[in-house]
Parts: structure tokens; C-alpha cells; sequence
């Protein structure tokens, strides 16, 4: 049916993910505009289900829901509770802060742990507490320095867990501060920088997923994740605010 | 490598760790889910992703393994934000609003509220003409199990699915219109950024 009406919005939207009639497979193969409108349509169905495998910071944290769960379902059974953090009284209060940026911070802080930890674990040195000129050198990871790492520079757990959460601390400050002012090194409102960025970051992500399925409980790793996909989200607001308006495309 | 079930038997047996870990692997994916049913309100997305995942845990004890976790999960967070939703009255008549909203976008002004996303495009819709969409064409829903949820019939599902199309073919024509753009993670396993 060759000279039929053009198809109406309602049936090219339907056809988006359905099989049109004989009849309307007869107009389409002689109407460019409907066949190119149900061209259009498919391709929203499609964009719509590719948004299914997206992923992005998790809305929650852990010490937070492990703090509410426990609240409501108070069974003997869990075997360790040293897991979750023992400072968790007003969830609701807590919840209502500031969520992105708490969320990003916490990716920081994951990592400036995970890298303390790894240059532990690769047999460098750690910095000493208090020597905050030390942090903000440039010396490579791995490289040894004059102050090995020794336990005495620590007299107890509380000494060493006060000095990595004072060096966490500034090392979120530099981050942020060199996201704020350093235009050296990403590119600031280059959006093929943010663009190799991204895709970077994405590589990232895959072998960090991967390295989870292997050592799920892994602080460090999971660390690692957790400040990629913060990152991540970041860096695709930047590209947004640097392409025109007609072209910005933050979907993931 | 350890298995999915072997650390959801663990979580069932009350281990926080694998709880834990349960919820770092899966939480990227479902709060998404979470964040875009309840759409631009962060603050209530936090809280339901909680309740979610709450409930999750909750039903651990019922989960036998013939799916896969992050399946089953996705379920759970689905029912309860629509839940969540409609508890907030954000759901509330449906079938109305859509019929209500209907109306296409005018092509004058349709170059001033183009969406940069399907999500910031489906957040113009009215909230039952989203719920559908969302339900169908992203997480895969089919009509009678989106009526059964909305209480609506397969047919009003149907309905509202191809006006909130419609409208937001026009919202993303910038993107649609650009094939190669749009395509080209359609069959990509996870879907990657439109950049």
C-alpha cells in the first residue's frame, strides 16, 4: 500500500522496537521521511538501552548504610562488625550533608590511602608525620629517601592512623587546589583533553573492576575504583561545560 | 577469584565484610538505576538508594541463586524506589498527568530546551510519562509488568510509552540526528559515555 498516509508520531514511536504491519512495511520501503523518522526512533530505543549498563558513584557509603542496617535489623548472626565504622549514631543527619562532594572527598581519601599503602607494600618510604614540605615534593614513588620507613616513627596505631589521616587531609587539599588553579596538566576547557581523560579513566575502571572480582574486600583497590568513577564524573562535567551547548553530552 | 554466591551465602550468614562487598561491586549500577527513577533530587535518590539496599540485604536469605545477583537486585531496587516514589505521591495519577503532558514540543522552542541526555531529557516529562519510558525502554520492563507495577493497563503503558517517545525524539534530535554519535555503544556489553 504504496500511497497509504504517512505513518502517524504514535506508530513511528512504536516501531522504535517493533515490526511494522505488510502495509506499513510497504510505506516504508517507498517513504524516505517515515522510514527516516523510524530510523530516529530506533536509534532513541537503542540510546535508551544502552543507558542500562551505566554506572556512576554510588549514592550511598558504606559506614552509613552498614550503621542503618544494623539499626533495623539487629540479628546476631553478623560475624564481623569491626567492618563498618563504629561512629555511626545520626545516619539521617550525616545523609543530609553535602553527598558529592563527600563522595569525591572520600574517593581521595581512598586513595591517598591506597597509595600510603602501596608505598608500604612496594617497600618505599612513608612520610614522616609532620613533615608537610616532604608531601608536596616531587619525589617519585619508589624512590628511597633519607627517612626510611621504621616503627618508630610511631609509638602506637592511634600515632600512625593521626599521621595518615593528616597527610590524607592535605592531599585532598592539594588535589583540590590543583584541580582548582593547575591549567599545566589536563588541558582546562580542552575537550579533547577531557575527552583522553575519559577514555583513560575508563580503562581504569575496567582493570579495577576486574582486580575486584579477584580481591573484593581490598581496601586499596576498592579505593582505587571508587576515586575513578568520582573522577570520572568529574572530568565528563568538565567536557560539558567546555563543548557548546549543542553538542554537550554528559550521558553514560 | 571468589564466587558471587559464596560471598552472598557469607552475607546471608550476617558477614558485614561480604555485605560489603556485595555493595561495592553492585552499587554503581543499581544507585544509577535509583538516581534515575527518582530523577533530579538527590537528597531523596540518597535515601532510597539506602532503603534499597536495606532491603537488599533484608532479602538475601530469599535469594536462590537461578538468577544472577545483580538481576535479582535490580528488581529489588526497581520495586522499591517505585515504592519510594509512591509513597512521596510522585506517582500519583499516572495515567492522568501523561494525557495532561502530552502535547508535542513546539518546534520554536524546541531548540531552547534540547537535553544534553536522555536523562536530563526524560526529567522534562511528566513523572508517569518518565516512570514508563524508563522502565521500558531502559530497564527492559514489558508493558504488562510495568501495568502491574503503575496499576495501570498494558495498553495506557503502551500509550504513554509513544508520547513520551515522541517527545523525546524532539528533546534529543541534536543526538538522535547524529547516528554515528548515538550508536555507537548500542552493543557494547556496558554502555560507555556518549563523548
Amino acid at each position: 500500500m504504496r500511497n497509504m498516509q504517512h505513518l502517524s508520531t504514535d506508530r513511528l514511536a512504536a516501531l522504535g522496537d517493533e515490526q511494522p504491519t505488510p502495509d506499513e512495511a510497504a510505506h516504508l520501503a517507498s517513504c524516505d521521511a517515515c522510514t527516516r523518522e523510524r530510523g530516529a526512533y530506533r536509534s532513541l530505543v537503542a540510546m535508551a538501552h544502552a543507558e542500562q549498563g551505566a554506572i556512576g558513584l554510588p549514592l550511598t557509603r558504606w559506614d552509613e548504610l552498614a550503621g542503618a542496617y544494623r539499626a533495623e535489623v539487629p540479628a546476631p548472626g553478623r560475624s564481623s562488625p569491626s567492618v563498618v565504622a563504629p561512629d555511626v549514631v545520626d545516619i539521617a543527619v550525616r545523609r543530609r550533608a553535602s553527598r558529592w562532594p563527600m563522595q569525591a572527598a572520600a574517593g581521595l581519601l581512598l586513595l591517598a590511602g591506597g597509595a600510603m599503602l602501596g608505598r608500604a607494600s612496594a617497600g618505599s618510604t612513608l612520610l614522616p608525620a609532620g613533615n608537610v614540605a616532604a608531601v608536596a615534593s616531587n619525589t617519585p614513588i619508589g624512590m628511597p629517601t633519607d627517612q626510611t620507613v621504621s616503627d618508630s616513627l610511631f609509638t602506637s596505631v592511634a600515632d600512625a592512623r593521626a599521621a595518615q589521616q593528616r597527610y590524607e587531609l592535605l592531599y585532598q587539599q592539594a588535589a583540590a587546589f590543583l584541580a582548582q588553579h593547575d591549567s599545566t596538566g589536563l588541558g582546562q576547557g580542552n575537550p579533547v583533553a577531557y575527552r583522553s581523560r575519559l577514555a583513560a579513566l575508563d580503562r581504569v575502571i575496567s582493570t579495577t573492576r576486574d582486580a575486584m572480582r579477584d580481591a573484593p574486600h581490598d581496601p586499596v583497590i576498592n579505593g582505587y575504583y571508587l576515586t575513578t568513577l568520582s573522577q570520572r564524573e568529574a572530568t565528563l562535567r568538565q567536557l560539558n561545560t567546555a563543548l557548546p551547548a549543542s553538542l554537550r553530552l554528559d550521558s553514560y | 577469584m571468589e564466587n558471587e554466591q559464596l560471598t552472598v551465602q557469607r552475607a546471608i550468614q550476617g558477614d558485614e565484610s561480604a555485605m560489603r562487598a556485595l555493595w561495592t561491586r553492585h552499587a554503581p549500577h543499581l544507585d544509577v538505576v535509583v538516581r534515575r527513577l527518582v530523577g533530579r533530587d538527590p537528597d531523596l535518590a540518597a535515601d532510597i538508594a539506602q532503603e534499597v539496599w536495606i532491603q537488599i540485604f533484608r532479602a538475601l536469605p530469599s535469594f536462590r541463586g537461578d538468577a544472577q545477583f545483580g538481576t535479582w537486585a535490580h528488581r529489588i531496587a526497581v520495586n522499591r524506589t517505585l515504592n519510594a516514589l509512591r509513597r512521596t505521591r510522585r506517582l500519583a495519577a499516572v495515567e492522568v498527568d501523561v494525557e495532561d503532558d502530552s502535547a508535542s514540543v513546539e518546534p520554536e522552542a524546541e531548540r531552547a530546551i534540547l537535553a544534553a541526555s536522555i536523562e536530563e531529557a526524560a526529567a522534562k516529562l511528566s513523572p508517569g510519562a518518565r516512570t514508563v519510558f524508563l522502565l521500558h525502554d531502559v530497564e527492559g520492563y514489558t508493558h504488562e509488568e510495568i501495568a502491574a507495577q503503575l496499576g495501570i493497563t498494558a495498553g495506557g503503558s503502551k500509550s504513554q510509552l509513544f508520547k513520551a517517545r515522541a517527545k523525546l525524539r524532539l528533546l534529543l534530535a541534536h543526538l538522535i540526528d547524529a547516528p554515528s554519535a548515538a550508536l555507537r555503544n548500542t552493543n557494547a556489553e556496558h554502555a560507555a559515555p556518549l563523548y
